[in-house]
């Protein structure tokens, strides 16, 4: 797995420069493209995490996972996931925080750990994509793709509770 | 996105303004602080993979890769658009060998070009496949494992693929179906 990251840079710097690209002319050129897409996204992140931290201090994140959580327990996912499954959708860098605590607290070959590890890596931040991708358009009209996803991401994790009990 | 955030804050506002007024503009800027902490590693991601894609769209490897899935972006996203499939092809190629960071302006570049079609269908097509996580190889996940000390860090490798592909494969035929039937 480790070898993945540089195959795939040494071919493509090596097919550039078979190809006479300039090598770095383009390197750098493609770096300011970066920084225009870095500045690009900074409105939507700004608004986006001042959201979450309003939802964390109100206490509104609490009340919301103790009010789902006996619906989860129902479909077979554990409580303890509930805020996982919550944060998940809107960022990325919260919700590895958290996954990070429930590995230390609960121990990573634990149920528990194991169920927050595969519902993490198989779901993705769903409003922060739809954000992004969607950042510079008119009519957007995402309200029944983002439901469909999320629709989707219940599923698979409640197959992922399943999966880890057997598995 | 735009109720969403209305409804979260106006609430979580209210709630903090009877509960701990003086917690309020800590709050936010911590927010803001955050996003600018995460601009600058995304900055970091998107530096070497957007440095890097653009040696692989002028040597002709993106080119070339868009035409090993010319069938699959035909039939799936309905585009004869060539900038688009490009895009779209690397935007695929990067979620599968799990460097997702590098997904991100592809995507973004792919739904740019499809909007110069106003071809929408392929705009959400490719939401939902993104957003419902493609990733093979949950490399993250794996390395916080096996750094938390577990002794098969990488036994949840088969249930995610399953999970991914569960996902993936639902979000998608729901959304084609909902866009034969209602347009969606």
């Amino acid at each position: 797995m480790a070898y993945i990251i540089p195959v795939v840079f040494i071919t493509v710097f090596g097919f550039a420069a078979f190809r006479k690209v300039k090598i770095y002319d383009e390197f750098s050129a493609g770096v300011s493209d970066a920084v225009k897409f870095t500045f690009s996204l900074i409105p939507c992140l700004a608004a986006i995490f001042m959201m979450c931290e309003l939802f964390e201090i109100s206490g509104l994140s609490d009340a919301l996972t103790k009010l789902l959580s006996p619906f989860f327990s129902f479909l077979g996912v554990p409580p303890e996931l509930t805020r996982l499954i919550l944060i998940k959708p809107f960022s990325g860098s919260g919700s590895l925080a958290y996954l990070t605590e429930v590995i230390n607290e609960y121990g990573a070959d634990s149920y528990i750990a194991r169920c927050a590890c595969v519902c993490f890596g198989s779901s993705e931040t769903v409003f922060y994509i739809s954000a992004v991708y969607f950042a510079g358009l008119k009519t957007k009209k995402l309200a029944a793709p983002i439901a469909i996803v999320l629709f989707a991401t219940l599923v698979s994790t409640v197959v992922a509770c399943l999966l880890c009990r057997i598995m | 996105m735009n109720i969403i955030f209305t409804v979260v804050v106006a609430l979580s506002g209210l709630i903090i303004t009877f509960t701990a007024p003086d917690k309020l503009l800590p709050a936010l800027l911590d927010g803001a602080e955050n996003s600018a902490k995460t601009a600058l590693t995304l900055f970091c991601i998107y530096a070497v993979w957007m440095g890097l894609s653009r040696l692989a769209e002028k040597s002709g490897l993106s080119k070339g890769a868009a035409k090993a899935l010319k069938p699959l972006s035909k039939k799936l996203f309905r585009t004869e658009n060539e900038a688009a499939c490009e895009n779209l092809a690397m935007n695929l190629s990067c979620n599968v060998i799990g460097i997702g960071g590098a997904a991100t302006p592809y995507a973004v570049k792919a739904v740019s070009e499809l909007e110069k079609d106003g071809n929408r269908y392929a705009q959400k097509l490719l939401f939902v496949i993104n957003a419902t996580s493609i990733q093979i190889i949950p490399t993250t996940v794996i390395t916080l494992r096996a750094s938390a000390g577990s002794i098969a860090a990488a036994d949840i490798f088969l249930p995610s693929l399953i999970c991914t592909a569960i996902s993936t494969i639902a979000a998608v035929t729901l959304y084609i179906l909902g866009h034969k039937l209602w347009r969606i």
